[in-house]
């Protein structure tokens, strides 16, 4: 299937991914309730976005207990708001920490790769986010693993 | 044919029938005995807070169970086993033949042994007959007395308000949510409700519930009696292991499961509430009585008698419970005595985060914070992702002691993702339940 490609080495902290992902999602340009979120590195000057990976467990579904968690024809795992109660249980069993609960609507919210055609890899100048056919895969870990050294090492001496 | 028997249609029987059902396809007998139409128990108190249907609640339909070939004995309940013959007999004498057999007969609630606790206007909220019985007599302006104040009881709390009564916790326990949080946690959850109008009677100790002129009058060891309109009992639950006497089987406070979820005879497997399995963190034993483990149970039991020989890692504990919008959860070993701690209160935000340590690695975590503020939640997976990944946090322990809210750049530099993908409870794909169907003429 097509998944989000994160090259981290490309990415500015633009966060126009964000941007682009709550408005996508929600109809309002707030970070805050975008499912692709970008984390600093290196003391601020590396960035890495971070989204669901549409794992094959789908910790999320299996969770659900009223089955508002379904595969879209694309792969995503995605939230069916008219079954979902709100009951959180997704919310703690995926253990990556990419389905959310919102508040003001009392349901999860997760990426849903917006039916085929992400937008925060569309709104991504650098071609850090990609939306290409690939096994999903850990695209962080190394690079912050490398970028975060620094930073562990100032704290360690501080 | 090779025939399954299903004891049990909450989630770990349903879990299993659909997970059998994934990998053989129809190729296979099953048969469902359950007292009661299957539904979901977790969503209940949406239920009774008038978010949802009560055609909501259900997990099941009969179409539903056409499509998976499920012979259903809804209605009845299993009274007797056999192992050596490899029956089960149900309360109107049925006997039914199994090549292999789940017991997933989950638990009851137990009532406090006071006088007056047996009572019938003395209410439980554990089945959808009694949140249905409940949600007759809340009436705006009613008080209600809710008996212990655990998850269970905390699950009602909001939709109790929503339907503007009034409320009083009594709880034996010198705190609130004992078996979830610790002391420190619970004064801010205190605090919160005190705030928000709960009345609350920590450490009180029930001798009675009396009538009072329509009403009930429940009596302490000490302090003032409460009157109250409406008296629900939440003071915990047991397994239903009483037909399972003299069978032979295996039992501690659970029927007693290897990685298979067999129990000490073979054919016989045990899964949710009722069966005592490997906790993930501690290694050791234990009942979870908790959806999540009765969720894995069922599946790897399903898979297990669908012939696939899944071998289970073990259940991580975690609840997550929000009322009156504060968010409160706890994952793995949050008790640990011998856990090292890390900490951070911040009481004027009710803001509270622990973090337990065995070595580097993170063996437990609690979290409490308004559900309104981002950070309360947004790293609450990545929590629960660190337990159960058991993975080594090196130098980022150091980096967690000082920042607790902080855990994303810990989680994704210790490459937590990598070490996740391949640690699946089935290792194949999910399918959603509604996606499942028998081939027919297999």
């Amino acid at each position: 299937m097509k998944v989000l490609r994160i090259t981290p080495d490309r990415c500015t902290g633009c966060m126009r991914c964000e941007l682009a992902c709550s408005y996508m999602q929600t109809g309002t340009f707030q970070p805050a309730k975008s499912v692709i979120r970008v984390s600093p590195f290196e003391a601020y000057a590396s960035y890495a976005p971070y989204t669901c990976p549409q794992c094959a467990e789908a910790w999320c579904l299996t969770a659900c207990p009223v089955e508002a968690i379904t595969v879209s024809p694309v792969g995503a795992k995605v939230v069916l708001d008219d079954v979902c109660v709100g009951c959180k249980l997704c919310t703690i069993a995926c253990p990556y920490g990419t389905i959310f609960y919102n508040a003001e609507t009392g349901k999860a919210f997760k990426c849903n790769l917006c039916d085929g055609q992400p937008a925060c890899a569309e709104a991504c100048p650098t071609q850090a986010i990609e939306y290409v056919e690939a096994e999903t895969h850990d695209w962080l870990g190394a690079f912050a693993a490398e970028r975060a050294a620094r930073h562990l090492t100032t704290l360690a001496s501080a | 044919m090779v025939r399954h028997v299903i004891v049990g249609g909450g989630t770990a029987g349903m879990n299993a029938i659909t997970t059998i059902r994934q990998y053989d396809k129809g190729a296979s007998e099953i048969v469902l005995v359950a007292s009661e139409r299957p539904y979901a128990r977790m969503v209940l108190p949406y239920y009774l807070k008038g978010d949802i249907s009560e055609a909501h609640v259900y997990t099941a339909t009969p179409a539903r169970l056409r499509a998976l070939d499920v012979q259903t004995y809804i209605g009845r309940r299993a009274v007797g086993l056999d192992p050596q013959a490899g029956t089960v007999t149900l309360d109107d004498g049925t006997q039914l033949a199994y090549d292999d057999l789940l017991i997933a007969t989950g638990s009851s609630p137990v009532r406090p042994p006071v006088p007056g606790a047996d009572a019938a206007d003395v209410y439980s909220f554990w089945t959808l007959e009694q949140a249905q019985a409940v949600l007759h007599r809340l009436r705006p302006g009613c008080h209600v007395a809710m008996v212990g104040a655990g998850f269970i009881a905390f699950t009602i709390l909001n939709a109790i308000l929503a339907r503007q009564a009034r409320l009083t916790v009594v709880e034996i326990a010198p705190q609130v949510l004992p078996r979830m949080i610790d002391a420190q946690g619970a004064k801010l959850v205190e605090e919160w409700l005190r705030q928000r109008g709960v009345h609350l009677r920590t450490g009180a100790n029930l001798t009675a519930i009396e009538p009072a002129d329509g009403r009930k009058r429940l009596r302490f060891q000490e302090g003032e009696d409460v009157v109250a309109d409406v008296v629900i009992l939440a003071t915990g639950i047991r397994p239903n292991l009483e037909w399972l006497e003299g069978t032979g089987l295996a039992i501690n406070r659970g029927v007693l499961v290897d990685e298979h979820l067999r129990s000490n005879v073979p054919n016989v497997y045990a899964a949710g509430d009722i069966a005592e399995g490997r906790d993930l963190v501690r290694g050791e034993a234990a009942v979870h009585a908790i959806e999540p483990t009765a969720m894995e149970h069922g599946r790897v039991v399903g898979a297990n008698m669908a012939g696939q020989p899944v071998a289970y890692r073990g259940s991580l504990l975690m609840n997550i419970v929000e009322v009156l919008d504060l968010e409160i959860a706890s994952f793995g070993a949050w008790d640990d005595p011998q856990a090292e701690v890390s900490q951070a209160l911040v009481p004027e935000r009710f803001a509270y985060r622990k973090l337990l340590w065995r070595g580097d690695r993170l063996v437990g975590a609690m979290l409490i914070g308004p559900s309104r503020e981002v950070w309360t939640s947004n790293d609450l997976g990545m929590l629960k992702g660190l337990v159960q990944s058991g993975i080594r946090l090196g130098a980022w322990k150091s980096y967690l002691h000082h920042h607790p809210f902080d855990v994303k750049r810990a989680f994704i530099a210790a490459g937590t993702t990598a070490r996740l993908l391949p640690q699946t409870v089935l290792g194949s794909p999910s399918v959603p339940a509604a996606a499942v169907a028998v081939r027919r003429g297999v």
